[in-house]
């Protein structure tokens, strides 16, 4: 069992971990601790070892040695000796300094103490608590081993040891008693002389003393439950990893998960000792076990992750062709300027390296010095800075197939590099630094989307970072609607008649709500062309919401209800002049996206306030769609089109009221609506007639479990953060999903089922007739069986509808119960785009409709 | 329709139809200063500008502190001015001396040029403040040139701080030697507080709200465009100064603020004339003849060209993940470099060509988040820098010369050299170029045009 500095530097930490030893001696084992320094006494060694002053080593010193009285007298316990000599021997080595010993072995002896203390302070705490513990000398067990490549440096401050089962070892301890207490980052070499680890030492430690015992387990207990799919940082929907295989969990930690060191997994691969990862604040989580290979699992991406301030460097020659020893020298000047080359991809002419962000790279003028010597022999170009997303599963190769969307994605940046290993372990891309944060969520969603991610298969994918350690309410903790208090209404609707929607309107309002506690928000308009259903009208016109409509038939159905004071916003894409004549006899403000209209029809617009719509471009910044978006899209003014239109409405007459841009639909990012007002603002300025901005809509509504939800009170701080920088500006939105999504379901029946090699397809009566969007943007809807609400999920279907197209599937790879024919099959957060798009193709039925408001 | 529209203005005012911009008052109680404008008989128009705990106004200072108000309100006029530019100036309590008049005259021509060139007016002629006659003149040689006194002000310096790498390499120039310095900002901007913040100098923030009927204004067709906002700034630190008791104000403009954007019309135009060595005359020695002899106004790297200061802020490593120049990303910051740098924007194009000779490039990219010079799509901004095929961009950015000579220093290293736009750079701009006048050391080399006080001579050293 290791733990680190943290977890060893205070009285209530240490009684953690003497509950934790003493847990495991309760189940029949023998444990050895592997302790860390106080957290920050390394550092302060390190600082001691810099002072070349007498004075100073001995006063740093004795700040040391008091740490560690401190949390004796917190322990209440007397000095015991073995801490005493350690204490002592601290002293004198700050006393002598590093003329007796050399400067690098006296480093070594000084830095060790941290290690050596809190051992020794550990033994009389655990002991003194009635759990007789051993001190145990790492050093008299790990021997370090001096390799070729090695210098004094390396061979004294971070060195290997040669970790093989020692049955002897064994036999000695069992000999001494049931509880050991040693050091991690520490070890002997074979002149006698202590020798450090070097980072990630006590980890290490741990490992080599697994791998020494032949241990049942090796331990680390650190402050996370252990390894996930994604940066938890970057991607809150991360999921725990709660089995891995050596190979795949090195490969992880070595490409950006800090909880583990890479080194630490080696030691323990052929001795076949498992390491279990757990969270010493959290002791109940599952943590993460690593271990052999485990038995037959279907393929599964296990992680993705980043990592930043990458330099390549790309070297162009024909000279290279069939020539012996030209990248033997290549490499030379790579090794002459201390840069340490990690990814290579080559081609017959050219060789790309990538180096890693380390501190010669970033401040000295080894890269210009690089470059000058390559230089003579071929073309350099330095690439920076970039980011080498990398995705890591056992059979990597063998999800290729499953991967078309990702590389899709990937196919909309500038990709540097692709690598692949021959151990079939990853798959990197090196792409632009930018684009990575707002990427990686964004991955991480696609790879379960795929079913490139398993997350399903609950024996190796654990709960979300989220809902482990994520703050404000969790998510998933309020029921959906339809699961607990409408249920039983919903399956009396369904034995009437199926298909069929059904909108609940409470939650419709409750949206509608979140929406008015934006205070920065002056006006909100409700996108109608999501759902036109009257209900649903009548309820927002309730809620004080005006609306936006794209077509004289949206304007003549809101029309019908709305009372007449609603502000109404006419928003139209490529419409036709007689739908702008038709538009001008209404109260409606009119929406421009182009030059044509003005240029053609400007005598219409005379005399009228107009709003623009603008098309912002890459200028928007890191949102990959809004970005492909620019001249790819329909939507919008481009940004050099503005003098003109300006030009044109100042001819007609036309007063530009309103500036206008919609980034993209499903944005969970908050900051994204400020970057629209900001930019709007900022042309806004230019052009003086305009008193609002329309920064759109697409809020998304997270489809999966476990997703996060848009962040109000972020979105809510944003829009007062912009809007006090250009107060002069009204803010109007116009969301439509965020309102309706979650409060539709469709209601469908079971038909039958099919299996069909590794596939169990069930069937209902309607599919994408009724519902498109899985179909048009391999959009995720949850899939019950309302029928079977609390019966285990044993099977895995392909749920898909009657229409002849093999598209006509509404979920895949869904765990649910074993169904029978007529069982109720509910699709939820079918509210927004779900029947205004529904058709009837293959003439079939349309669903119907039902309202429940209570 | 169109019966609508002209019922529509004619209760209303249009600005650009105004004949008389008038100064109506100004005045100060608690901290808060309110300049009050207006045009025509129309409403008045009303700045605040908020002093932080502000001191009592000592006794002694009073006559200063109401000159510096009286030109603080003079100066800020220009924002509303603008609004109608009307052929007639009226100032309500009389005409001014001639100095004054001289300085006002100059600021609004000048610093009014870009926004002509802009709407497509021409300002020669219309710009006149109202002057004492000759006969008055001759009669109270005083209201000419009213002479002042020591005030005796603490030796200490306010450095505004614009959130750009220019006044961290003044602040830290005065830091070196030991100087006592306020880092000063107005408005809000969180990036400036950030920057402000890191500088571990005490801090003013001083806050002005500008009049709401400006807004209304813009609404109903105003001009529109540029004002000089270094000369608010400006007049604003000099009524602080007085306030607080400061011996001088230490701006961070360089040598190639003077030089004109472009001629147009016969007219210099200059985006940043009010950080112009020509401004900085004008107003210092303003000061010293109505405020006070004891307060400079000054700028700290006059003698220096852009490069010279690239290359000190180069060994700022401290502000680097802090700082940007981007004025499009301004109102906005975040840890991450695209929140601070916009990447498309003439100052961020600059700033990263005039610092890439001083940094290692892997730090120099790390601090923009990405490599501007390997982006084909910004060669037009790139171009307009160098002053090729396009004039030089309406930003605050060096001279054409000294971006040409960033460029060539980059186009002989080969770690920058295959990047797209300094490969371009080499073989389709620098042929045109006589090689001869593109070296970097002479950007180095210190001018001798500066005015900075004696007290601060030695911080102006430490910077070359």
């Amino acid at each position: 069992m290791k733990f680190g500095g943290t977890s060893v530097a205070t009285l209530p930490r240490w009684q953690n971990i003497l509950e934790l030893v003493a847990s495991r001696r309760a189940e029949g084992a023998r444990v050895l601790v592997v302790v860390s320094a106080l957290s920050g006494i390394t550092d302060a060694l390190k600082q001691l070892c810099r002072h070349g002053d007498h004075g100073q080593r001995v006063e740093a010193a004795k700040a040391i040695v008091q740490r560690h009285y401190e949390l004796l007298e917190h322990m209440q316990l007397a000095l015991p000796d073995t801490l005493n000599d350690r204490l002592g021997d601290l002293s004198r080595l700050a006393d002598d300094g590093a003329t007796a010993l050399g400067e690098l072995a006296w480093q070594a002896q000084v830095q060790a103490h941290g290690e050596l203390m809190s051992s020794a302070l550990g033994a009389a705490f655990l002991s003194h608590s009635g759990l007789p513990t051993h001190w145990l000398d790492a050093r008299e067990c790990l021997a370090a081993v001096a390799l070729p490549n090695q210098n004094e440096r390396t061979r004294l401050l971070s060195a290997m040891v040669e970790a093989k089962p020692d049955p002897a070892l064994n036999a000695r301890l069992a000999a001494l008693g049931e509880v050991f207490i040693t050091q991690g980052f520490i070890a002997r070499e074979s002149k006698g002389r202590t020798v450090l680890l070097g980072r990630g030492g006590s980890d290490t430690s741990a490992a080599y003393f697994g791998a020494l015992l032949k241990a049942q387990r090796v331990e680390i207990w650190t402050d996370v439950a252990g390894m996930f799919t994604a940066n938890p940082r970057q991607v809150p929907g991360a999921r725990l990893l709660q089995r891995l295989d050596y190979e795949e969990a090195q490969e992880i930690a070595s490409t950006g998960a800090k909880v583990l060191h890479p080194r630490c997994l080696s030691p323990l691969r052929e001795p076949r000792v498992p390491l279990l990862i757990k969270d010493t604040n959290r002791p109940e989580l599952d943590g993460t076990v690593i271990g052999p290979e485990i038995r037959a699992h279907a393929p599964s991406v296990k992680a993705i992750s980043a990592r930043k301030g990458i330099t390549l460097v790309s070297m162009e020659s024909v000279g290279m062709w069939q020539q012996v020893g030209f990248l033997a020298d290549v490499f030379a000047h790579f090794k002459q300027h201390g840069l340490s080359v990690d990814l290579i991809g080559s081609a017959e002419t050219n060789v790309t390296v990538s180096l890693d962000p380390t501190e010669n790279l970033l401040d000295s003028d080894a890269i210009a010095a690089l470059a000058t010597d390559l230089a003579k022999v071929c073309r350099v170009k330095v690439i920076a800075p970039c980011a080498a997303i990398t995705l890591v599963g056992r059979g990597m190769r063998s999800l290729l197939h499953t991967l078309s969307g990702v590389l899709a994605e990937f196919g909309q940046l500038r990709v540097h590099m692709i690598s692949q290993s021959s151990n079939n372990l990853n798959l990197t891309f090196v792409v632009d630094e930018e684009v990575v944060d707002a990427l990686l969520p964004h991955l991480h969603d696609l790879l379960i989307a795929a079913g490139a991610l398993r997350t399903d298969d609950s024996a190796l994918f654990g709960p979300s970072w989220q809902t482990l350690y994520g703050t404000g309410e969790a998510p998933g903790a309020v029921a959906a609607w339809w699961r607990d208090a409408q249920r039983q209404q919903l399956l009396e609707l369904a034995a009437e008649t199926t298909p069929r929607y059904v909108y609940h309107l409470p939650t419709v309002r409750q949206q509608a709500r979140a929406l008015k506690s934006l205070a920065a928000v002056d006006r909100l308009h409700y996108a109608v062309k999501a759902n036109t259903h009257p209900a649903i009208l009548h309820v927002l016109a309730a809620e004080g919401f005006a609306f936006e409509c794209v077509s004289p038939g949206e304007l003549k159905a809101v029309g019908a209800i709305v009372p007449e004071a609603t502000p109404l916003l006419f928003t139209p894409n490529f419409a036709p002049r007689e739908d702008y004549v038709y538009a001008l006899g209404t109260r409606a403000t009119i929406t421009l996206d182009a030059l044509h209209p003005l240029k053609h029809w400007g005598e219409l617009f005379r005399g009228r306030e107009i709003v623009l719509r603008m098309d912002l471009g890459r200028g928007l910044g890191h949102h990959e769609k809004v970005r492909t978006g620019g001249s790819g899209s329909k939507f919008g003014l481009p940004l050099d089109q503005l003098a003109a239109f300006l030009q044109l409405a100042d001819a007609h007459g036309a007063t530009v009221r309103g500036l206008h841009a919609h980034l993209g639909s499903g944005v969970l990012d908050a900051s994204h609506w400020g970057e629209v007002y900001v930019q709007l603002a900022s042309l806004a300025e230019r052009i003086g007639s305009v008193a609002f901005l329309n920064i759109g809509g697409g809020l998304g509504v997270p489809s999966h479990p476990g997703e996060a939800p848009l962040d109000m009170v972020e979105l809510d701080r944003v829009l007062r953060e912009v809007k006090a920088a250009y107060p002069q500006y009204q803010l109007w939105m116009e969301p439509g999903r965020y309102l309706v999504a979650d409060a539709g379901v469709l209601l469908a029946r079971a038909t039958q089922q099919k299996d069909k090699g590794a596939f169990s397809y069930l069937g209902i009566d309607t599919g994408m007739n009724s519902l498109i969007r899985p179909a048009l943007y391999d959009a995720w809807h949850e899939i019950v069986n309302l029928s079977r609400l609390d019966e285990p999920a044993t099977a895995l279907y392909q749920v898909v509808g009657p229409i002849c197209e093999s598209g006509d599937v509404l979920g895949t790879d869904r765990r649910l119960p074993e169904a029978q024919e007529g069982d109720v099959i509910l699709i939820a957060q079918a509210g927004a785009y779900g029947k205004v798009m529904s058709s009837h193709y293959n003439l079939r039925d349309e669903a119907d409709e039902v309202v429940i408001d209570a | 329709m169109k019966r609508a529209m002209e019922k529509d203005v004619s209760n209303t005012i249009q600005p650009r139809l105004t004949q008389v911009f008038r100064f109506v008052r100004c005045n100060y109680t608690d901290g808060v200063a309110e300049l009050v404008y207006a045009f025509d008989d129309d409403d008045e128009l009303i700045e605040r500008i908020r002093f932080p705990n502000a001191p009592a106004v000592p006794v002694a200072r009073v006559a200063a502190f109401d000159a510096a108000l009286k030109l603080l309100h003079l100066i800020a006029g220009i924002s509303y001015y603008k609004a109608g530019v009307p052929p007639q100036i009226e100032v309500a309590d009389g005409p001014l001396d001639d100095a004054t008049a001289e300085l006002l005259d100059a600021l609004y021509l000048h610093g009014l040029a870009e926004f002509a060139y802009r709407n497509g007016l021409d300002l020669r002629g219309r710009i006149a403040f109202p002057r004492h006659d000759a006969e008055t003149t001759t009669s109270s040689r005083d209201a000419a040139a009213p002479a002042v006194g020591m005030l005796n002000l603490r030796k200490r310096t306010l450095v505004p701080i614009g959130g750009g790498k220019d006044s961290l390499v003044a602040v830290e120039a005065i830091k070196a030697i030991g100087g006592e310095a306020t880092a000063v900002w107005v408005g809000n901007s969180a990036l400036i507080a950030a920057c402000a913040e890191r500088t571990g100098l005490p801090m003013l923030n001083i806050q002005r709200e500008l009049a709401p009927g400006l807004f209304e204004l813009n609404r109903l067709g105003a001009w529109n465009g540029h004002i000089p906002v270094t000369a608010v700034n400006s007049a604003i630190l000099a009524v602080a100064a007085v306030l607080y008791g400061y011996d001088s104000i230490a701006f961070a403009n360089e040598r190639s603020a003077s030089a004109a954007t472009l001629e147009y019309d016969g007219q210099q135009v200059n985006h940043q004339w009010s950080k112009s060595y020509a401004f900085e005359q004008l107003l210092g020695n303003w000061l010293h003849t109505h405020v006070a002899s004891d307060l400079d106004y000054c700028s700290l790297l006059r003698p220096y060209s852009e490069l010279s200061i690239t290359r000190a802020f180069a060994k700022l490593t401290s502000y680097f993940d802090v700082f940007s120049s981007c004025n499009r990303n301004f109102r906005l910051l975040g840890p991450k470099p695209a929140d601070r740098w916009c990447g498309q924007c003439p100052k961020c194009h600059f700033v990263f060509l005039a610092l890439a000779p001083f940094l290692p490039k892997p730090r120099l990219l790390s601090i923009f988040g990405r490599n501007l010079l390997d982006d084909e799509s910004q060669a037009a901004g790139f171009d307009a820098l160098l002053e090729y095929q396009d004039h030089k961009p309406f930003e605050c950015v060096g001279e054409g010369a000294e971006a040409r000579a960033a460029m060539y220093a980059l186009s002989q290293r080969p770690e920058w050299q295959e990047d797209a736009l300094v490969a371009r750079f080499r073989s389709e701009i620098l042929p045109q170029l006589d090689a001869s006048l593109l070296a970097l050391e002479p950007w180095l080399e210190p001018s001798p045009e500066q005015r900075v006080p004696v007290r601060l001579q030695p911080a102006l050293k430490t910077i070359g």
